[in-house]
């Protein structure tokens, strides 16, 4: 039985445990797959209607979130709430990914109304930096290195994109090859955590859960 | 309530409370320590502790004051919320400080 007596440890070991369902990170893939896609609708759509038509499919896939967690995860890995100090830091990381989407939203407003003047390089430098700060920010709050990879891929998708673009190599700037793959990857490991939880935390039988390692 | 050893000369081992000495109960403790509350099937999760070894546990905690115990339903299942009172985290600070007491004396 050799469980952590730190303190810090514990914590994160209850945060952990609580959310590494892997239900976030499919989300979060399908939120990529918008920038994926939304530049072949834009030619059909428009490029308001190409995006905003991903709004009600992110709130059916919130809504089943919220349900698979009450109906799937919670019988099976129990009701926590959490301490003070992982109150504050996720209060913390809320106030920190508003600074950056608001930020991200003026440089684009920026970016769409200079549109002409701003070179592609750039536009793609700035997103890519949004991306990773982002990323990055979230990684060290929740402490769950993993979104340091999301990061690293996210940030890089539009310079490598437009990279291969510039080659000729892809279109619509390469997003729909770069973002797809960030996508993929995401809803991959958001998979496998699932899959990985399912097998470690059987169905609970007649209200007691199943074994437990 | 907390028994102490009887050889005052090793003082502060003297003071180390033996309700939280227990490895399992101090297990529990730590991780009701740092939430706000837990239920029953986390602290199993998180612990690895059998139903009837966390329940011994839990009932030698809560009779000692230190973790409230509270029994409802969510929906039509029933569902026992776990959180230590102000007496239990008052014991795991003063546990803590003793034990750092005692081994930061220990000779090397």
């Amino acid at each position: 039985m050799s469980q952590p007596i730190s303190l810090k440890d514990a914590e994160r070991k209850v945060f952990r445990t609580a959310t590494n369902d892997g239900l976030w990170d499919m989300f979060l893939g399908c939120f990529f797959i918008m920038f994926s896609v939304a530049p072949l609708l834009s030619a059909r759509l428009g490029d308001f209607w190409s995006s905003a038509v991903f709004l009600p499919v992110w709130g059916l896939l919130y809504l089943a979130i919220r349900q698979i967690r009450k109906r799937v995860i919670l019988p099976r890995v129990g009701y926590v709430i959490f301490g003070e100090t992982r109150r504050a830091a996720l209060g913390r990381l809320s106030f920190l990914m508003l600074v950056v989407n608001l930020l991200a939203l003026v440089l684009g407003i920026l970016a769409a109304l200079n549109y002409r003047s701003i070179p592609g390089q750039l536009t793609s430098m700035a997103f890519g930096l949004m991306l990773l700060l982002g990323f990055s920010f979230a990684a060290y709050v929740l402490n769950l290195p993993r979104l340091y990879l999301y990061g690293l891929l996210a940030g890089l998708s539009p310079l490598v994109g437009e990279w291969l673009f510039s080659r000729g190599l892809t279109t619509h700037h390469g997003f729909p090859v770069t973002f797809g793959a960030v996508a993929g990857v995401m809803i991959l490991i958001g998979l496998g955590l699932f899959v990985q939880l399912l097998r470690s935390y059987p169905a609970p039988e007649n209200g007691l859960p199943g074994r437990q390692a | 309530m907390a028994r102490t050893l009887p050889d005052q000369d090793l003082h502060p081992l003297a003071d180390i409370d033996q309700v939280i000495h227990a490895s399992a109960r101090l297990m529990v403790l730590t991780y009701l320590y740092v939430v706000e509350s837990a239920d029953y099937v986390f602290l199993k999760n998180l612990t690895g502790l059998t139903w009837g070894n966390l329940a011994t546990h839990l009932a030698k905690l809560e009779q000692a004051g230190y973790v409230e115990i509270e029994k409802t339903f969510l929906g039509k299942k029933p569902h026992t919320r776990l959180r230590l009172t102000e007496l239990g985290r008052k014991a795991f600070r003063e546990y803590k400080r003793s034990m750092q007491q005692v081994l930061d004396d220990l000779p090397d």
